[in-house]
């Protein structure tokens, strides 16, 4: 009898054991000292970065600890904890990932106002945050999600995207770098001549790029904005069509092995196209350098960046500029500690060990600490003619089955297969907008 | 399942040693009765631990899918919104679901036939012909079960690859160009390409059992027919296979189940659904939207489609193959 009430209350106790086990954590605090709780993404720029700008900022406040998560596939490994109510203090994830975490928080209205933090004196220098921050960089979209004068989303790094290609194979051919879309497709049609296709891209994903430019240039920032808020039939204009006319004619001169490569096993073939000469344009950020760093190109080759052609002679050109973001989400438990972490982070000891990696901040004066290749990209926005884009869609209340951003860049695939007409493309787009204008209001 | 109920029947003999030993003293009837009911708390307090974990892993996951599809949820915010059987009028206007589904049932008729017809061709012929060279055989067809999903995508991409794949490399050396395609690129082929990965997964496994089963036949009904004049192929279908439609028809249900869940992870892997949906099957679509367009709820109506989806497929496979079992 005894024995079995043992054997009873033991396997009790080892099945609670088994559960207690999976959700034992570690306490926040001990004897007065702060714990942060710092996530970040690991990536194009490596992990090293951030162990030097966090034992930088240790030394500095000595009370606090902070505690590194770091990882390729970051929303993986923090979400469980979240979903159980254990949230990061502070996270360094831009918008644009599969798993669309920060894009979740901004429509769950799940993120702290970071507004404040503008307001803040860079621990240990005279300046605040919001005066050493590039004029315009908040204030958009996709800082102030909501299109308010509150700012959710901290800026982080900057970087232009634009049209990637091979400065080696232009010089080499005596070729110039076409300025409008006219020049830009009667060099599609000399290279042809040659057996070289125009355009390709790594996934139909990256044409975000591409695509945000297009809408700015073909209609000015204010039918931008637009379509980003999605105007009621916003999609049905004569501008829309225009993008859309550019676009079609230009995945006409798609590499044929576009489409068969734009999926996440085969994109580096689509982008090996243009280091073999292969394909002349691909839209693409600036962390291509490092990314195909150890890939074999043609001989004489040089990578060169180029905002996408005008739509008209002496147009306004944009160039979409992707900017990731360090946020606080609004369950974290040192808000305070965070809000000052991220102050420091704008610091000119941080930007400059940031600037190593080659991230580079918004901030006045970064221009100073730039390596030779990557000045030349961030040179672009010193043309007067160019002006730097931010943001993308805006946000809406999730509507089940409509993913605006797949219609408008996965249909590439379709189009250049033939799957799908233009016409279609803009009905679909129109359709999907339509539905998220009505989730929006 | 199984490693979890060898050593309770290990520990149940020992008990029931040592309970013979410490009650030798007592008198026969007690003793037998006490020991009953022991021999149940124990069963019962092993069965415990195995009992918990599969309520709080399998029950109650389940039974929160079919809640969760009755909801909007972003998958993070404490707002929940009840919207009872929107979730599922909608997906009846949702072609990117309408496709999903057709492409899983699509890859399920086509994986299932090729998959158990080839498997189960291949096991006659190895077990009936005495084949040299067999387990060979049987060792590289089995293969491809014991890798990863990850590295089958990798394999086939370098296979399917339009430039210089292993396909298209040996059409082109068979002066076959015209054959050569966009394998992964292609919409209208690119399912088939994931058909094919995942027979080739497959195959092997499936040829392992039915190869057991076969072996197990006896070996004079084969005699006994072949005096009577039955040809290899009369013997395959009036003999080898009624003997073993019963392990027939329990892989071919657990065949189904896992083909939905393979498909999902190939197709992750190997396409992420593209080239713009083209190969989309209803387990990533519901990914997708779970979690990629934060449609919580959106995507457990999806898996709740999915779930009476597979019951009902194993139903009808399991009432469509019942015969009487046949004895030997």
């Amino acid at each position: 009898m005894r024995r079995s009430l043992v054997l009873g209350a033991g396997a009790a106790v080892t099945a609670l054991g088994l559960l207690v086990g999976c959700s034992a954590g570690g306490d926040g605090s001990d004897s007065g000292r702060t714990t942060l709780e710092v996530a970040a993404l690991e990536g194009g720029y490596g992990r090293d970065m951030y162990t030097q700008v966090i034992k930088a900022y240790e030394a500095s406040h000595p009370d606090i600890d902070v505690r590194l998560q770091i990882s390729k596939s970051i929303e993986d490994e923090i979400t469980p904890n979240m979903k159980a109510g254990r949230f990061p203090d502070v996270v360094v994830l831009g918008q644009g990932r599969k798993a669309a975490l920060t894009e979740t928080l901004v429509k769950d209205k799940a993120l702290e106002d970071l507004t404040p933090v503008l307001e803040t004196k860079i621990p240990g220098e005279d300046r605040t945050v919001g005066d050493k921050l590039t004029e315009g960089i908040v204030g958009n979209l996709n800082t102030n999600p909501y299109g308010t004068d509150q700012t959710y989303l901290m800026p982080m790094y900057y970087a232009p995207t634009g049209l990637f290609y091979n400065k080696g194979l232009f010089e080499e051919k005596g070729w110039k770098v076409p300025g409008t879309w006219d020049e830009m497709f009667a060099l599609g049609e000399t290279a042809k001549k040659q057996g070289i296709p125009l355009f390709t891209y790594p996934t139909a994903g990256y044409l975000d790029s591409y695509f945000f430019a297009l809408l700015a240039d073909v209609g000015g920032e204010d039918f931008y904005t637009d379509v980003m808020t999605y105007e009621k039939d916003v999609w049905k204009t004569a501008k829309a069509r225009q993008a859309l006319d550019i676009t079609t004619k230009l995945l006409g001169y798609a590499a044929p092995a576009t489409a068969g490569y734009a999926n996440e096993q085969d994109f580096t073939k689509n982008q090996q196209l243009v280091l073999d000469n292969k394909a002349l344009f691909m839209p693409n950020g600036t962390w291509i350098v490092g990314e195909m760093a150890e890939a074999p190109r043609a001989k004489g080759f040089q990578w060169g960046l180029t905002p996408l052609p005008a739509v008209t002679t002496g147009g306004k050109r944009y160039i979409t500029t992707s900017v990731e973001s360090v946020w606080v989400p609004s369950a974290a438990q040192d808000k305070d500690a965070a809000k000052e972490f991220i102050a420091y982070l704008y610091s000119d000891e941080a930007a400059k060990i940031f600037a190593k990696s080659n991230a580079i901040q918004p901030v006045e004066g970064i221009a100073s600490s730039l390596s030779a290749e990557n000045a030349a990209f961030y040179q672009l926005y010193e043309d007067p003619s160019v002006s730097a884009l931010v943001g993308g869609f805006a946000s809406t209340a999730p509507v089940p089955g409509v993913d605006i951003k797949a219609t408008l860049f996965d249909t590439a695939n379709s189009i250049i297969s033939g799957d799908t007409t233009e016409d279609e493309w803009q009905a679909a787009l129109n359709d999907a907008s339509e539905k998220l204008r009505q989730a929006g209001d | 399942m199984t490693t979890l109920s060898t050593p309770r029947q290990d520990s149940t003999n020992r008990t029931r040693k040592s309970a013979l030993r410490d009650g030798s003293s007592r008198s026969g009837g007690t003793r037998a009765t006490v020991r009953r009911r022991a021999d149940g708390r124990f069963v019962l307090a092993c069965l415990l631990p195995a009992l918990v974990l599969f309520i709080v892993f399998m029950i109650v996951p389940t039974v929160n899918v079919f809640r969760m599809s009755l909801y909007t949820w972003s998958g993070f915010s404490p707002d929940l919104r009840f919207v009872g059987l929107d979730n599922f009028s909608r997906l009846l206007d949702d072609e990117q679901f309408v496709r999903a589904f057709q492409n899983t049932v699509a890859l399920l008729i086509v994986v299932t036939v090729v998959t158990m017809g080839m498997a189960l061709f291949l096991a006659a012929i190895m077990t009936r012909q005495r084949l040299r060279g067999r387990n060979l055989y049987r060792f590289v067809l089995y293969i491809p079960n014991v890798l990863s999903v990850v590295v089958i995508a990798a394999i086939f991409s370098a296979v399917y690859d339009q430039e210089n794949g292993l396909l298209n490399g040996t059409l082109r050396l068979l002066s076959l160009d015209g054959l050569q395609q966009v394998w992964l690129g292609d919409q209208k082929i690119v399912l088939y390409s994931v058909a094919i990965a995942m027979v080739w997964q497959s195959l092997g496994y499936y040829m392992v059992l039915y190869m057991a089963g076969m072996a197990s036949i006896p070996e004079e009904l084969y005699e006994a027919s072949a005096l009577d004049g039955a040809s290899a192929t009369r013997q395959f279908f009036s003999l080898t296979l009624p003997l073993i439609w019963q392990s027939l028809r329990t892989t071919l249900t657990f065949f189904v189940m896992s083909a939905v869940n393979l498909s999902f992870v190939l197709v992750r892997a190997m396409t992420g659904g593209g080239p713009d949906g083209s190969s989309e099957v209803l387990l990533s679509y519901m990914y997708k939207q779970a979690y990629t367009n934060s449609s919580y709820g959106y995507g457990m109506a999806i898996g709740v489609v999915i779930f009476a989806f597979s019951f009902l497929v194993s139903l009808l496979v399991s009432r469509a193959t019942r015969r009487e079992p046949l004895q030997f």
